[in-house]
């Protein structure tokens, strides 16, 4: 490919071509020791979601860390593709997949690594198995169940085992086990996160109980994220813990003080028009700002003030001082977001280039 | 990067993989005739704003509408490199350029290309002239002018005057003229950009001829006919999006995202498997098409939630195929990397977004 930004080793930061999206190493270390130092010798184990950063050499660096399960969870089979081609020995995809192109491509992986793939429905199960079944290949099947996403998923415990009882007498497939997402509202007392982690990966607990006294072994449980990992990884009977934005992280995720902000876009001050505003080169089609604009890392008096596709309006306090010209980091209030806008990150360490790593995985919706 | 199945032209556009972005050839046609017959007589030129869909074949589309290939226009030094190798040989870069890595490129660009940049600040004026000047090099100045948007520009009248005299006098640069962007708001343009015309006639009358650039395809037909106004940057108007089409309902969207149902719930609800990502909601979220009843009301990063209610509750079954007029177009496309090209319900081959993630 033709003209692909990518600053050499050793690069002063300062000089990077800008608006580009870095990751402070320190930071990324960190949060991955966080998780490693949690999940090393519990019988609960992490499983790092891809999604969020769709890098194969990431997702090795996850796994090399410690605390992991061995392998990932992604979002769509185009990740699972880029995952299991980067070498990752074991892919749970935690959406349903539906149609017989998509179904193809997952029993092709399946015959290069474990395959895992979330299901809610027993048409759906027949289709796999079909599939599973023509090209030789096993697919390990995990139920999701809804618990208060108001997404996909079986609806209730009557619902699972039904499910269940199906997947296993398919040919093609193994029934593994249950899986459920939640997403709650900022807690940042770790007191309120217990509190609510329990309440809602109950449900979960319930199901899976509720299949094993129909004789049927649930090998997985699968729950939680990075707002829940030290709460799900508790809880007797989760096995695996779907965590995922802890490694980038966001301002959103900023409840979540354990954790590091990893990811930032850099920009420079492209004019300073009037008094008390700067304008950079960094807009929403490089930075997410649905959940909130991004925050200024470091320069008090310096705030966002709006952004549109391809610039960001800062409002510049008395006293603050922002020329033409300077670099400012900013801190997106969410990061897959914003990562998906990106295809390669600028790995920083004490002020230079450390690695620029490509998001094979970026675009990768289908 | 994205991994789309290439499936063969001809394929009926609902068996195509999804997420896709497609885009319907007949509107896409359609749209830039619309435009460009209000120009047929007019003197004002266009010049394509390509960033916002960021592919070369709708570019050279947009020109081959046109009666001589004209000018088009990018927000980023990288979207004019890749356009540039795209065989277009005069840009403007309607944004600032001020850093030394970000001049150099600019430089070398115009060393086999006409280039213009847009400033704002005297200093900038000054290491753009000296970088011009050492790489024997010409670049086109447009001294930006805020009309009201609040973001780059210097103010109309004698600040603007000022900074043109030193363009004017900056080896290794050539003042061109003026350029606005006036804000998408429900008010009369040509109050908007009168400020604008009358800083021109300032610079006329101290010899400095001036053309007038302005924005957007909101403001497609007052430009046209507006005098003093030269060109118009204009990029919606091929494949338009929801928003866009509210206020110019002359044009009709020709992107949509075409997604598929992947779980059914409750009878109240549908999963679509396209969310955030597959469709770029931060100026507001995309607007399902054409289904009475369903409404995609929620939508998290990959997954997209469809609440149905009366005749449409026994719809949208898994496997089903549903359409997504995006908000807003830019951070729609941005998202992809192929534009899935279908004319009369088939497909007819993918086109490159080329300039896709160059924003730097």
């Amino acid at each position: 490919m033709t003209q692909i930004y990518r600053p050499a080793p050793g690069t002063p930061v300062e000089e990077l071509d800008t608006p580009c999206l870095v990751l402070d190493m320190d930071s990324l270390d960190h949060n991955m020791d966080v998780m490693a130092s949690y999940y090393e010798g519990r019988s609960s184990k992490l499983r790092p979601h891809s999604k969020n950063h769709k890098t194969p050499a990431l997702a090795h660096r996850q796994m090399r860390r410690g605390g992991t399960i061995g392998g990932v969870c992604a979002a769509k089979v185009s990740e699972a593709e880029v995952m299991v081609h980067g070498g990752i020995p074991s892919v749970f995809i935690t959406s349903e997949i539906r149609e017989s192109l998509k179904i193809e491509r997952l029993c092709t992986l399946a015959a290069q690594a474990e395959m895992l793939v979330a299901c809610d429905d027993a048409d759906n199960a027949r289709d796999l198995s079909r599939a599973a079944n023509a090209q030789g290949v096993d697919l390990g099947v995990v139920i999701e169940v809804e618990t208060g996403l108001r997404r996909c998923g079986v609806q209730d415990i009557a619902q699972g085992i039904e499910l269940a009882r199906a997947v296993q007498s398919m040919p093609g497939l193994s029934f593994r086990g249950i899986m459920s997402h939640q997403v709650i509202p900022a807690m940042p007392e770790r007191e309120d996160r217990v509190t609510e982690g329990y309440r809602v990966i109950q449900g979960v607990i319930d199901l899976k109980d509720a299949i094993e006294a129909a004789g049927i072994p649930v090998e997985i449980v699968s729950t939680g994220e990075t707002w829940s990992y030290d709460v799900a990884g508790e809880i007797p009977g989760v096995t695996e813990v779907q965590g995922g934005s802890y490694l980038v992280m966001e301002t959103g995720y900023g409840y979540m003080t354990d954790f590091h902000y990893a990811g930032k876009v850099l920009t420079t001050v492209i004019s300073a028009p009037r008094p008390g505003v700067a304008v950079g080169d960094a807009g929403q089609r490089s930075i997410a700002t649905l959940r909130g604009m991004p925050e200024v890392e470091g320069r008090p008096g310096v705030s966002v003030e709006s952004m549109d596709p391809d610039h960001v309006v800062f409002r510049v306090e008395d006293g603050a001082r922002l020329e033409v010209g300077d670099q400012v980091a900013l801190i997106p209030s969410q990061q897959d977001a914003t990562v998906s806008r990106w295809d390669r990150f600028i790995g920083i360490r004490d002020g230079k280039v450390e690695a620029v790593w490509d998001i094979q995985a970026r675009g990768c919706h289908n | 990067m994205e991994r789309p199945v290439f499936q063969p032209p001809g394929t009926p556009v609902e068996e195509l993989d999804t997420p896709a972005l497609v885009v319907d050839l007949d509107a896409l046609e359609r749209n830039i005739q619309t435009l460009q017959a209000r120009f047929q007589d007019s003197s004002v030129r266009v010049a394509p704003f390509v960033t916002p869909h960021g592919c070369p074949q709708i570019a050279h589309m947009q020109q081959a509408a046109m009666e001589s290939r004209g000018r088009i226009a990018v927000a980023a030094v990288g979207e004019a490199e890749v356009f540039a190798q795209s065989g277009f040989g005069s840009i403007l870069v309607a944004n600032q350029v001020v850093t030394r890595s970000k001049i150099g490129r600019l430089t070398a660009l115009a060393a086999s290309n006409d280039v213009r940049v847009a400033v704002d600040s005297g200093p900038n004026v000054s290491a753009l002239s000296e970088a011009a000047s050492a790489a024997g090099v010409t670049l086109g100045i447009m001294v930006e002018l805020d009309a009201g948007l609040g973001r780059c520009g210097v103010a109309p009248g004698q600040a603007a005057v000022e900074l043109a005299r030193s363009v004017a006098g900056s080896p290794g640069l050539e003042f061109q003229g003026i350029m606005a962007i006036p804000p998408v708001v429900d008010s009369d343009t040509r109050l908007q950009l009168q400020p604008v015309l009358d800083t021109r006639e300032l610079l006329e009358r101290e010899g400095l001829s001036c053309e007038v650039s302005v924005a957007g395809t909101h403001n497609y037909d007052v430009a046209a006919s507006l005098d003093g106004v030269t060109e118009l940057q204009a990029g919606s108007y091929p494949l338009m999006d929801y928003r866009y089409c509210q206020v110019r309902p002359e044009f009709s969207p020709a992107a949509k995202v075409l997604t598929s149902v992947i779980s059914h719930p409750t009878d109240q609800s549908a999963v679509l498997d396209a969310g955030h990502k597959a469709t770029g909601p931060d100026r507001g979220t995309a607007v399902l098409e054409g289904i009475p009843g369903a409404a995609a009301n929620r939508f998290s990063a990959e997954h997209g939630v469809v609440d149905l209610e009366e005749s449409a509750v026994d719809q949208l079954r898994p496997g089903d195929r549903a359409w997504l007029i995006p908000n807003d177009l830019s951070l729609c496309v941005n998202q992809y990397d192929f534009i899935r090209v279908v004319r009369n319900g088939k497909l007819e081959g993918f086109w490159s977004i080329a300039a896709r993630g160059r924003f730097a």
